[in-house]
């Protein structure tokens, strides 16, 4: 892994601490720079020329205009395609320096940015005593304290107590907008950087708050008439590298910009050909358009690593560019392809090149609007291949790259043909319902501690505590119509006062059945059960001890308890009774009277057993002291959720427990790729 | 994962090797029973395995191509035609591209070298290969062998790729070339084997390729992540809101069947039978298991159960059939992380509630910002911008007054963007493309149309104008 850490300009993409989590744009605002034209833009373009008409003249884009634009176009693209951790910031200098925004996320986005652009204005008119001279110097000089600055990320890992964090390389990239540059010029202004960057480095070197500068990658851009000879990436010094692209006016800086944009966030180009789309006025008939969209590279990787695709067919150099895009089908989509699991091996964030374009928000809108569609890659030999698909999820547009190549998963064994795979009673329709019931969800609120599982196990666990495979193997679950509140009602964690009175019901009814030689029924005739001829006797013996095997599963608090004790009651009472059959009224009896004393129904014989292992019928002769009732009442279920310290205690045994004070102090929030899964235990268990 | 022997077949693998007085052994014969016992212990932990054999000698030469009938590649590895060169450069190169042109870049492989040389010298600008596995060179040579490749620097380049460097005890014998292969088989081709559980339901799996671990680079921090044994599943999502997330891998999940002994393992541990004992023995497809039930109910549902496979590592599994319509159960091993499916939040940050939450509390998760396509941003890099931004404006003056809101909302928009920018010569020249509409207005206009026009103009040359926060309101009007 030592390799990895190692400062490196290559390959950046692949690499920790990548330059482009830090970009500063210092964009000259002297006068010289807001009077030069970058281009002219014909006005004239009403293609009505009636007499009478009055031309109009042209209106001229400055160079500030033009830097500005750029600028933000950059912010646009990356923005789109990275939510997080690529930041920007703009710093203008004129006599003094203007910086725009901070780190903090909240001021990195492309309306913040305009709103600050508006406030500063354009350059100002050239001042007839130049005692203040106007340069990009002050705006180099602030872009190596704003270097310093450490962003959020920076700061958590910086001041993470944790030891296995990698230690932090702070690269940065300037990119200064400016004209008139040459080669001595360049050496120049390298050589100032160098002296800020020492000076920064040595102020930040004193301070906790700061964070000195590993490396800076400065990328000139000098706008002019005429062109000057570009200086390609040196090194000035190991923290130091210039490099100067000299750009002509009218076009030359966008130009620049897309490559460079490309190169410092290793991306990427395609263009989706062949769209199909209607016109609104003439909607019979439909003309193919070509969209291009930038995205990270590594969404072409299918295509590009695997041999298999000709990229001299789908690569072609973009006109007027200097970078390559790949050209891909767009292949009808054909019915819904969004509940189907695609073999997908990436997917990345897409924006259009052209994001106001006709043919861009054709095609925006018919992702956004849900529909989603397959692109195609003509492979050597002619064959035709699905290589990416492009759908929208939750407003923001993907692409997911397609694998491409062999499955090792072809002709693979069916499930059937293993173990179980003979079995053909599973209660498919059971679990599907359990799997509906125990469906996931996103959850409100920003403090989340520990991890999905932690926190949806406990219910999974007690859905599951008793639970059949097959048909044959159940009875209760198969007596759905008869049994059903107490099947689902005894899952629940806590249970209602009503709760126990509608299974106790159930309960009476059942035995009420019985008594009157009633049949069971199964709901679904169409599912066999294994032994088909059961006699009606056997049938409720069968029910009545499974149903004591679920309850006696599902006894977690005492209300639970209490359900498997009116079984215990009615079966021994029956068992006794049996010569003189089942005392029909008794039992309907009791049934009215429970709803009397519903509210002093909980009066229990509890157990200070562990919940899982009860035997309430033996304990239930036994007396209680109140404490003990106390306990077991108020103690076993929290209703509510335990106080932070006491949540995140360790257990020290002997029901004791040891808190952290203060645990974020230690343990910052957890870091996105390697923290969680030690989250604390939630339910301390007390030891009775 | 799929495995390309590549065999030297130079005629000295023949020849009778001798060294420290030992019995002499000759390498061909030897690595060829020592292959055999490699492919049984492959057929035998995971018979779903693709193996390929070649050689080299002026080209590349497939004797097998990929495939799982290893009993053919036995067979013919007892056939081997010997030949007088071997360029094991030329022959590494087209190996990899025979796993590329076969299975692509993101489907780990194994190569496994058998060389004779003591000394294999392989540059390091042909290593690592560009798709993730492991390289075993397997040296059949009496002497010991040096480190071809230092191991380090390639890694940056592929940190999922290794190199192994396989050697018989020395005092090299056969018995130990095939003893060296023997363990070859028993280290990277044990099949994995791990459990499955939804609450107190589970079931003894194996997963076919076995899981690798996963190396991730973010741009703060790597980590390597590796899958636990106990897959765990934390909750459901249908299949519409999981869309198709990016899998590192993905895993044919299979129900357990122990090599030797029938039922003992029954997947099920806590269902309780109500009693009636069956004593007729059931074969393994007889005993209920847990993985044909889920896989059954995921598929009649369209559903995919999200499952923890590792320490902030989560997988899907969800019913796949292939062309032929033989469902199977599957694992997609998502990327590593919390954050690998954005649209559903944070991984580690669901849960289930005991009622369905209103729909616009579920999936997706909308993320904060709006992307620049879904906001109707200004963009005037190219002229089409412009032109476009300014005949809408004029669209709508043609239609004052039904239109008069629109034209003023886009008037502004454009007027708010050339201040941004810093662009004023447009608001100045917006003045002027007005007043000549104004003039062009056909006689049959509304009249407020060209009144408002009129009206804009002038607010567009007023200095006031030039503030970004102005807005330039229509003339109201009374009629």
């Amino acid at each position: 892994m030592a390799a990895i850490l190692n400062p490196s300009t290559s390959g950046a993409e692949v690499s920790l601490h990548p330059a482009n989590h830090k970009t500063i744009f210092v964009i000259d605002h002297s006068p010289e720079f807001g009077a030069q034209r970058e281009s002219v833009i014909e006005f004239d373009f009403n293609k009505t020329r009636t007499p009478g008409f009055i031309p109009l003249a042209p209106v001229a884009k400055s160079c500030w205009t033009s830097s500005v634009e750029c600028a933000i176009e950059y912010c646009r693209i990356v923005w789109d395609l990275f939510p997080t951790g690529k930041l920007i910031r703009f710093i203008v200098s004129d006599h003094k320096a203007q910086v725009l925004n901070s780190w903090n996320p909240s001021q990195q986005s492309v309306a913040h940015m305009s709103n600050a652009l508006a406030l500063i204005g354009i350059p100002p008119p050239p001042a007839p005593d130049p005692v203040f001279v106007s340069s990009v110097d002050h705006g180099l000089q602030e872009a190596v304290s704003a270097m310093c600055e450490c962003t959020d990320q920076q700061h958590e890992k910086r001041t993470s107590l944790n030891d296995n964090v990698v230690p932090v390389v702070n690269r940065c990239r300037v990119i200064c907008i400016t004209y008139g540059m040459n080669k001595d010029k360049v050496v120049e202004m390298g050589t100032k950087m160098q002296n800020e960057l020492y000076l920064g480095n040595k102020f930040a070197a004193s301070s906790d708050l700061l964070i000195p500068v590993d490396h800076c990658e400065l990328v000139i851009i000098s706008i002019g008439n005429l062109l000057v000879e570009s200086i390609p990436n040196y090194e000035v010094s190991n923290i130091l590298s210039v490099e100067m692209h000299s750009v002509k006016t009218n076009g030359g800086l966008a130009n620049k910009f897309t490559s460079l944009i490309l190169k410092h966030y290793n991306l990427a180009s395609t263009t989706v050909t062949g769209i199909p789309m209607k016109e609104e006025q003439n909607a019979s008939s439909s003309a193919n358009y070509d969209v291009e969209m930038f995205h990270p590279a590594k969404a072409h990787e299918t295509l590009f690593k695997g041999s298999s695709v000709d990229l001299e067919q789908i690569k072609t150099l973009k006109e007027g560019f200097e970078y390559y895009t790949v050209i891909l089908k767009w292949s009808t989509p054909r019915g819904c392809t969004a509940s189907e699991m695609h073999n997908c091996t990436a997917m990345h964030r897409i924006t259009p090149v052209d994001v106001n374009s006709r043919p861009s928000s054709c095609l925006i809108n018919f992702l956004i609007g849900g529909r989603s569609v397959m692109l195609e890659v003509v492979r050597r030999g002619g064959v035709k291949s699905l290589s990416h698909l492009m759908a929208s999820h939750a407003g923001q547009i993907y692409m997911h790259s397609l694998a491409i190549g062999r499955s090792p998963h072809e002709d693979p064994p069916s499930i059937s043909e293993g173990t179980g795979g003979r079995v053909t009673d599973y209660r498919i329709t059971d679990f599907g319902n359990f799997m509906m019931q125990n469906r996931l969800y996103p959850m409100k609120g920003s403090r989340i501690h520990g991890t999905t599982l932690k926190r949806t196990k406990p219910r999974l666990d007690r859905h599951t505590k008793f639970w059949p495979m097959t048909i044959s193997s159940t009875v209760i679950f198969n007596y759905k119509q008869y049994l059903d509140p107490i099947l689902k009602i005894m899952l629940q964690p806590e249970l209602r006062e009503s709760d126990v009175v509608q299974c106790k019901q159930c309960i009476f009814s059942l035995i009420g059945n019985e008594a009157k030689h009633e049949p069971l029924h199964i709901l679904n005739s169409g599912q066999r059960g294994k032994g088909t001829k059961v006699s009606r006797e056997e049938q409720y013996k069968q029910l009545w001890s499974e149903l004591e095997a679920f309850l006696r599963a599902h006894c977690i608090t005492d209300k639970h308890i209490n359900v498997l004790n009116c079984l215990l009651e009615v079966r021994s009472r029956d068992a006794s009774d049996s010569l003189d059959k089942v005392d029909v009224d008794m039992a309907l009896r009791e049934l009215d009277q429970l709803n009397a004393k519903v509210e002093r129904a909980s009066v229990i014989r509890a157990t200070t057993d562990s919940p899982l292992s009860p035997d309430a019928k033996f304990h239930s002769s036994q007396s209680k002291t109140i404490l003990e009732l106390w306990v077991s009442k108020f103690c076993k279920q929290k209703p509510r959720p335990e106080f932070a310290g006491l949540a995140t205690a360790q257990a020290l045994g002997g029901g004791r427990f040891k808190a952290k004070l203060y645990p974020l102090f230690k343990e910052r929030p957890p870091n996105a790729s390697k923290g969680g899964g030690k989250g604390p235990s939630r339910q301390p268990i007390i030891e009775g | 994962m799929p495995t390309v022997i590549l065999i030297e077949t130079t005629y000295s693998m023949n020849s009778s090797v001798r060294k420290y007085n030992v019995e002499p052994y000759k390498p061909l014969p030897s690595a060829v029973s020592g292959l055999c016992t490699l492919l049984d212990q492959i057929g035998h932990s995971s018979r779903l395995e693709f193996v390929c054999l070649v050689t080299y000698s002026n080209q590349l030469e497939v004797l097998v191509q990929f495939t799982r009938d290893l009993e053919m590649i036995k067979t013919e590895l007892l056939n081997i035609r010997l030949t007088d060169k071997f360029n094991l450069i030329e022959a590494m190169k087209s190996v990899e591209k025979l796993i590329l042109m076969e299975w692509g870049s993101g489907i780990p492989c194994n190569v496994v070298l058998v060389v004779q040389d003591n000394y294999v010298n392989l540059n390091s600008r042909l290593l690592p290969f560009s798709f993730p596995g492991n390289l075993f060179i397997c040296s059949l040579g009496p002497e010991v062998m040096r480190d071809p490749v230092p191991s380090h620097p390639m890694n940056e380049n592929n940190p999922q790729f290794h190199v192994h460097l396989l050697q018989p005890e020395v005092p090299v014998m056969s018995h130990g070339i095939v003893q060296m292969f023997a363990k070859l088989g028993e280290k990277h081709y044990c099949s994995w084997t791990g459990n499955l559980a939804c609450g107190n339901l589970n079931s003894k799996i194996t997963l076919s390729p076995n899981p690798e671990p996963s190396f991730k680079v973010t741009d703060f921090d790597y980590a390597t992540y590796t899958v636990d044994n106990n897959l765990e599943i934390c909750g459901f999502i249908e299949l519409k809101h999981l869309g198709s997330p990016a899998a590192v891998s993905r895993h044919l999940v299979l129900p357990y069947t122990h090599p030797s002994h029938g039922k003992a393992h029954a997947a099920q541990r806590s269902a309780h039978s109500s009693g009636d004992v069956d004593d007729e023995p059931l074969d393994e497809g007889h005993t209920p298991s847990f993985c044909v039930l889920l896989h059954g109910a995921l598929k009649v549902e369209n559903m995919a159960a999200l499952c923890q496979v590792g320490n902030n590592w989560y997988g899907v599994l969800f019913s796949w059939a292939d062309s032929k319509k033989k469902s199977n159960l599957m694992l997609s091993l998502l990327e590593p992380g919390r954050d690998s499916i954005p649209w559903l939040g944070d991984l580690n940050a669901l849960h289930i509630p005991s009622e369905p939450p209103p729909e616009e509390d579920a999936f997706p998760v909308k993320p904060p910002d709006k992307k620049s396509y879904s906001q109707n941003g200004v963009v005037w890099i190219r002229q089409g911008g412009i032109q476009s931004d300014i005949q809408k404006i004029l669209r709508h003056a043609r239609k004052i007054p039904e239109k008069t809101q629109q034209f003023y909302k886009e008037l502004n928009r454009v007027r708010r963007a050339a201040i941004c920018v810093g662009f004023l010569s447009l608001i100045d020249g917006l003045a002027a493309i007005l007043d000549r509409e104004c003039t062009l207005l056909p006689s049959s206009t509304h009249p407020a149309c060209a009144i408002q026009l009129t009206h804009a103009a002038q607010a567009l040359r007023d200095s006031l104008s030039k503030d970004h926060k102005y807005i330039i309101a229509p003339m109201k009007m009374s009629f």
